[in-house]
């Protein structure tokens, strides 16, 4: 696996209608389930915390984030292969989370969210009785 | 060539438009500048910018702590390596896997009026910004007119 060539689709835009201009991306994501929960990564590159909106409505996890666009200050673009715009992506989850433990965290890019499951959802050992 | 201009007093919503228009312009069109079998696809992409002291390159790098990036420069060329590791807590399985992970490399050719040997490198919330500044000679400069 880590011999592989590393590759990268191209941004997709969001096709949600917002209020704002300017184009939105939509960001790459794993998602991944354990015992406890459900973890979720997503690429947002020049995001950084501050400017990051992470939110659970009816069941909707939004995610949301603002590029940093003070390094492009009196710049001319010579090249370019990606495209640089803000970043949003919803997720239906289930009722089984424990929306109130939600865990997330920035680093280098990446959003990264802990969403552990409520109690009742956990899989659990049923005893057969004799 | 239009110049993206921000100043101190401007509206950021407009300001990404205007950027957005402009990478739009020259998307995928080099410029003095040979990046090899490229194109798109390949990791990490790189986005090139003149400003008034030589290039600025912005490479995408999501989820590659700073320590795992390697830059090297020889002659005229300049190249980016490094790895993305994607390691989830164990016992689990995935839904959906859209990231990559791996090794990359890539290398770039830039004009000889640059000076690579002061370049520099910042990482900021996963994107790679090298400096390459342009040769002290190939810099412009005032030509004063004396009076005869």
């Amino acid at each position: 696996m880590t011999n592989q060539e590393l590759k990268i689709p191209e941004k997709r835009e969001a096709l949600d209608e917002t209020t704002r201009a300017g184009r939105t991306y939509v960001p790459q994501v794993d998602i991944y389930e354990t015992r406890e929960g459900l973890w979720l990564w997503a690429d947002m590159p020049g995001v950084d915390e501050s400017s990051l909106n992470v939110h659970l409505d009816n069941g909707v996890l939004t995610i949301e984030g603002q590029v940093d666009l003070k390094d492009y200050q009196d710049v001319t673009p010579l090249y370019t292969e990606y495209y640089v715009g803000n970043y949003v992506r919803r997720f239906t989850l289930s009722n089984d989370v424990d929306s109130d433990r939600i865990v997330a965290r920035m680093q280098n890019g990446v959003l990264s969210l802990e969403i552990p499951k409520a109690e009742r959802a956990k899989p659990r050992r049923i005893a057969i009785t004799q | 060539m239009t110049r993206f201009r921000m100043s101190s007093s401007f509206d950021p919503v407009s300001g990404l438009l205007a950027l957005q228009r402009e990478l739009e312009r020259v998307f995928d069109k080099p410029f003095g500048i040979d990046l090899g079998p490229s194109g798109r696809g390949v990791f990490p992409p790189v986005n090139v910018f003149a400003d008034k002291d030589g290039y600025v390159m912005k490479l995408e790098t999501p989820g590659v702590p700073p320590g795992d990036v390697h830059i090297e420069a020889e002659g005229r060329t300049l190249t980016v390596s490094g790895k993305r590791e994607v390691a989830p807590p164990p016992g689990g399985s995935f839904h959906r896997r859209e990231r990559g992970s791996g090794q990359f490399s890539r290398s770039f050719q830039l004009p000889a009026d640059l000076d690579l040997s002061r370049a520099d490198a910042a990482y900021k919330y996963g994107v790679l910004t090298i400096r390459v500044p342009k040769k002290e000679e190939a810099k412009p400069r005032q030509i004063s007119v004396k009076a005869s």
